[in-house]
């Protein structure tokens, strides 16, 4: 018999309040394990989506705000235009390998009563700027032609050599192909030639947005200095830059998980601590008897903190094996309360995170343990025993 | 030979607010090796709380207290710990096994806080006294009251005690379990354990080799007086 088989047929003797405890404890660990896992799934995941966008800076107009900017790659319509003469200009600057226009604006499609984000690019540049894209059919070629992102396509049950129809001077436009999943938010658009899109628009010179790559990366900082020298009023955000900008908005998010965990955590430690001194209370005679049959006080303090390390560290493999389970779940509820989340999974289970979690539960043991536990150590036995 | 127990002036005085109540008064008396003792008494006359000083289970608000010539008054509560342990078995009125333990784990418990291996054999053979070696793995539930009683004497009897303090052990018990336990705590005596038994039973009272009987907190005599056992069964 061993010190776990105690503190279990304790834990048992008391089913329906240990469960409850248990289920406040896993509850909580979840908790806090998920808003972990997530934080680390998302860094990795954005920083990855970024890298292999093969570009390493945009020029967007300047006086758009920080966070807009950042959108550009989420698909939003920028108030403000480039200048006219921006593009020529940055072409011209040295030490860039990729200079590549995009147009982004919304259409309305009537048949299917919706507006569709428009992406004008550069067909030319399209696997420059997305090198991981594959397609189904092919880029489009022909003036009016596009390339439907696969949410849009599975949306409009759209396949290669379809029809689709836009308002604006009633243009058809032929489906040459459509983007395979990519888990990002190119899945939610519809690409054409820019030059196209700038005639439908009626803007002949508009852009919304220059991406660049530059040969050495090393240099980054150089060229972008030229190019502010060259062009006024633009703004240049670097990828980098980009990350910085959606991990403060994630770390203030995740600022807020951990402290609502931390809350959950102290309400599931009180639950301990209320358990542990109601079980103290109703078992006094017990613990008199048990001293009465020679255990110190060390022991009888040792048995009651036992026992509410073995329910916290239970509660706590519970929970990690739920946020496990249900993860899925959990990444669902995060893309659609989070402004911008990367594609690929983002939750995703960590080993040492999980023991980490593991050991942070067996101390809330322990901590909540303490108080009834030093009560437990205190009574004396002739008391406990009532006479 | 040195007494197994022996009091020495031992008073005891209960402070409950303001109230002082005197449950021992000036208790000298000494226990030798080997004897079977009962004590006698009305309820309130100071039984139990003799017996928990005897069991180092209390402290004496005076006098001194000596097992096997050992003063325990002044030893700190891990040493008094420790002589509880080894030298003493306790029996309570209400058994008191830990439920969901079966009984053989329920005997090993004392084992366990002495930090001695747990033997199943000697486990057994502990069951085996008592007559329960078939019922080992049943937990007290499944048990009679009677047979809850002699897990507890197999406990007690565990860690090698020299003295047995069994506090109305049949006090909750039918007549024919009652003779059993006697019967069982007897046997345990020839063996050469002391035992000190507080009862109300007259009967049992008058096998036992030496009567205390107490009123009122004093020990009155040592010879067996019929008027200070009451409620016997
Ligand atoms: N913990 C206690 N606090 C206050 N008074 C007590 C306590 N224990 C016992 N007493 C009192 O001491 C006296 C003796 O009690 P006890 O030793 O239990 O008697 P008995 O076991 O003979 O029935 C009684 O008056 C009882 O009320
Ligand atoms: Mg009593």
């Amino acid at each position: 018999m061993t010190i776990l088989k105690l503190a279990l047929n304790n834990i048992k003797r008391r089913k329906t309040r240990s469960l409850l405890t248990l289920f406040g404890i896993a509850f909580s660990i979840a908790v806090f394990f998920s808003i972990l896992s997530i934080n680390k799934g998302f860094e990795r995941e954005l920083d990855r989506q970024l890298k292999k966008t093969g570009i390493h800076f945009m020029i967007v107009p300047s006086g758009c705000p920080y966070e807009v900017a950042t959108l550009v790659l989420h698909g939003s319509i920028l108030p403000q235009l480039l200048n006219a003469d921006v593009l020529e200009k940055v072409r011209t600057t040295e030490r860039l390998e990729l200079v590549s226009p995009a147009l982004v604006t919304q259409l309305p499609n009537p048949r299917a009563g919706r507006v569709d984000t428009i992406y004008g690019i550069d067909m030319a540049d399209a696997f420059k700027i997305k090198p991981e894209w594959q397609i189904d059919g092919r880029l489009p070629a022909d003036k009016f032609e596009i390339l439907a992102g696969s949410a849009v396509a599975n949306a409009y049950k759209l396949k290669p050599g379809d029809e689709i129809t836009y308002t604006i001077e009633n243009r058809r436009f032929k489906v040459a192909g459509i983007l395979k999943e990519t888990t990002t938010q190119d899945d939610a658009f519809v690409y054409m030639h820019i030059q196209t899109l700038q005639e439908i628009i009626n803007k002949p010179q508009a852009v919304t947005a220059i991406f660049a790559r530059a040969k050495d990366p090393a240099m980054l900082e150089d060229i972008i200095g030229d190019i502010y020298i060259k062009v006024t009023s633009v703004q240049i955000i670097t990828m980098g830059e980009i990350i910085g900008s959606i991990m403060t908005i994630v770390s203030s998010a995740k600022s807020l998980g951990i402290s609502i965990a931390v809350i959950v955590i102290f309400i599931s430690a009180i639950g301990i601590i209320n358990l542990m001194l109601t079980t103290v209370f109703e078992q006094t005679k017990e613990i008199g008897m048990i001293r009465a049959i020679g255990a110190s006080r060390s022991d009888i303090f040792s048995m009651v903190i036992n026992e509410a390390i073995v329910l916290s560290a239970i509660g706590g493999a519970a929970g990690i094996f739920l946020s496990v389970i249900f993860s899925p779940l959990i990444e669902k509820i995060v893309r659609n309360i989070t402004p911008y989340v990367p594609g690929g999974r983002i939750v995703t289970f960590g080993y040492e995170l999980a023991v980490l979690c593991f050991f942070f539960s067996i101390i809330i043991g322990a901590v909540s343990g303490l108080f009834p536990a030093w009560k437990a150590s205190r009574l004396s036995p002739v008391e406990a025993i009532g006479g | 030979m040195l007494p197994v127990i022996a009091l020495e002036g031992v008073e005891k005085i209960y402070r409950r607010g303001s109230e002082e109540i005197h449950a021992l008064k000036d208790v000298n008396i000494t226990f030798q090796e080997g004897e079977f003792i009962s004590i006698v008494g009305q309820s309130g006359s100071g039984k139990t709380t003799l017996l928990n000083i005897m069991g180092c289970l209390d402290r004496p608000t005076r006098g001194t207290v000596k097992i096997d010539g050992i003063e325990v008054s002044t030893m700190n509560e891990k040493e008094i710990s420790r002589i509880r342990r080894e030298k003493i078995g306790f029996i309570f009125q209400q058994f008191y096994l830990i439920p969901g333990l079966t009984a053989a784990e329920n005997v090993a418990l004392p084992l366990k806080f002495s930090r001695k291996p747990i033997d199943k054999k000697y486990i057994l053979s502990l069951l085996d006294t008592v007559g329960l070696d078939m019922r080992a793995k049943h937990t007290p539930d499944q048990l009679s009251g009677g047979e809850m009683q002699r897990v507890a004497i197999a406990r007690a009897i565990a860690n090698h005690p020299h003295v047995i303090l069994a506090d109305e052990p049949t006090g909750t018990l039918d007549t024919k379990n009652s003779m059993i336990i006697f019967e069982l705590l007897k046997s345990l005596n020839s063996r050469g354990l002391t035992i000190i038994l507080v009862t109300h039973n007259v009967a049992f009272a008058e096998k036992t080799g030496r009567v205390i009987s107490i009123s009122d907190g004093q020990m009155n005599s040592t010879r067996l007086d019929s008027k200070h056992i009451t409620g016997s069964i």
